[in-house]
């Protein structure tokens, strides 16, 4: 019982509150369709087969980034930064780049020019950041084993911190030019106190 | 009188053989017509006081970005054809970075690091043409850049009398450590690799390089920045570097990805 009062007090000391004195580091989901059947269109599933026998985007080789929602799938370590406006997110690897979320209740622009991480707008339901993204290219893949997407992808992202110590994340991929109906996968995200992030440079390691 | 001129001549040849240094290489002159360049977009915005953070700090952000111009070299006030550092510099070189700094300029810069995609360095983000913002938590300082990667750079402001880690890995964007000093964010920077340039015309650095950058918001449009440039491998005393960063309010970062469909290193040329 003790433990509880002692859970609910860390659960509502942090309920929005994502920042911390550490580094979030996601659970690495490889195939975030592996408990779901994905609702291939015919186009979409050939594509996947053909992705995931060549067992890493191409365009990883080159350092792009790796997209959304497979830097969050990826155990690579990240920092959420929070301001009254905006939540950004501080990637060390996959590529030193970083994300933002507007907070202010601005839409989405009506055309976005399609690009690698997309355009993000957010809001709190309760204890949940939902973070909703549109405006991607379609050269990244939604995660490692290679679910393609274009540009029509709609991703929704929701951050839950369950505790002091853990988050749950749970992503919805909405893509009427890939897939039949929208779909969803869930991971959960560890922090982990007192690290920091290191400075990971993918061009060091081919342009040497 | 015939004896003279060989004379004249032996005296030349000593004198340029007893100069301990070569000439700086000169300003390659202007790269784009002064109407195609959008440096000058003056912004219309009144310039009012410094804004504070509830707690005194200045205050870094605010509805806009920073935007530092292309200022190509960090020890001249005018660089190819175009306003420059704010002040000139008689940099202290040691023959090796006079030499680097000389091949480099001649060589239109063809080896740039962050023309090949690689990162822009410290002190040169403030200095070369990417808009940025900076972020000031309680413990850290944020700063996100739109260029050259998309890249990022955080500040440790966490620990009274912090030192750098020991055995520090070398790093393209180094170790940084802040701190308040009234209404200046001072930090203190170690642990480069030593590959990146100082500035576009082409001023070198080892991993010895130690900077400690002062920022202060002297307005609300106006961020003046100092960098001091301590590397004993490098130049022979401490110099000191500085540039005024204006304001662009309601500006935007856009997502920048050098390396996307990145052609254009491989038909670099240099002489």
């Amino acid at each position: 019982m003790r433990y509880y009062f002692l859970f609910c007090v860390l659960a509502v000391v942090h309920a929005q509150d994502l920042g911390s004195d550490g580094v979030w580091v996601p659970a690495s989901v490889a195939d975030m369709g592996s408990h779901a059947s994905v609702p291939f269109q015919p186009w979409a599933k050939l594509k996947f087969q053909e992705n995931y026998a060549l067992k890493q985007n191409p365009l990883d080789l080159r350092c792009l980034p790796p997209g959304v929602p497979r830097i969050m799938l990826m155990a690579r370590p990240f920092e959420i930064v929070q301001t009254p406006n905006r939540i950004w997110f501080v990637y060390e690897g996959g590529a030193h780049v970083w994300r933002q979320v507007w907070m202010d209740g601005r839409a989405h622009p009506k055309d976005p020019n399609p690009n690698w991480l997309g355009h993000s707008i957010g809001h709190w339901d309760r204890n949940t950041l939902v973070v909703d993204s549109i405006g991607f290219n379609d050269r990244t893949w939604l995660d490692d084993a290679g679910h393609p997407h274009t540009e029509q992808l709609h991703v929704i992202e929701k951050y839950t911190r369950m505790g002091t110590l853990t988050m749950r994340y749970d992503v919805e991929i909405d893509d009427p030019g890939a897939y039949t109906q929208p779909w969803a996968s869930s991971s959960s995200l560890s922090l982990r106190p007192g690290q920091k992030l290191a400075e990971d440079i993918c061009l060091d390691k081919i342009s040497k | 009188m015939r004896a003279f001129v060989p004379f004249g001549v032996w005296l030349l040849t000593l004198a340029s053989g007893l100069a301990q240094q070569p000439p700086l290489a000169k300003d390659p002159g202007p790269f784009l017509p002064p109407s195609d360049f959008p440096e000058d977009k003056v912004s219309k915005a009144v310039a009012g006081p410094a804004p504070h953070l509830p707690d005194g700090r200045p205050d870094f952000g605010g509805n806009g970005a920073w935007y530092p111009g292309f200022n190509g070299n960090i020890a001249e006030t005018t660089w190819k054809g175009v306003k420059s550092a704010d002040a000139h510099v008689d940099v202290p070189f040691l023959s090796w970075t006079l030499k680097t700094y000389n091949e480099r300029v001649e060589n239109r810069a063809k080896d740039d690091p962050e023309a090949h995609c690689l990162p822009v360095g410290v002190p040169r983000f403030m200095f070369d043409p990417y808009p940025f913002q900076i972020i000031q938590t309680h413990d850290q300082v944020v700063f996100v850049f739109e260029g050259d990667n998309y890249l990022w750079r955080i500040v440790n402001m966490d620990a009274k009398g912090k030192t750098h880690p020991r055995n520090l890995k070398s790093t393209w964007l180094g170790d940084a450590i802040g701190h308040y000093e009234g209404d200046t964010l001072v930090v203190d920077v170690t642990g480069f690799n030593g590959l990146a340039w100082l500035d576009q015309a082409g001023h070198a650095s080892s991993d010895k390089l130690h900077l400690v950058e002062r920022y202060t918001r002297t307005d609300s449009l106006t961020l003046k920045y100092e960098v001091t440039i301590d590397d004993p491998q490098a130049y022979s005393k401490p110099w000191t570097a500085s540039n005024s960063i204006h304001w662009r309010p309601g500006m935007e970062l856009m997502e920048s990805i050098c390396q996307e469909d990145e052609k254009s290193s491989i038909h670099m040329i240099g002489k």
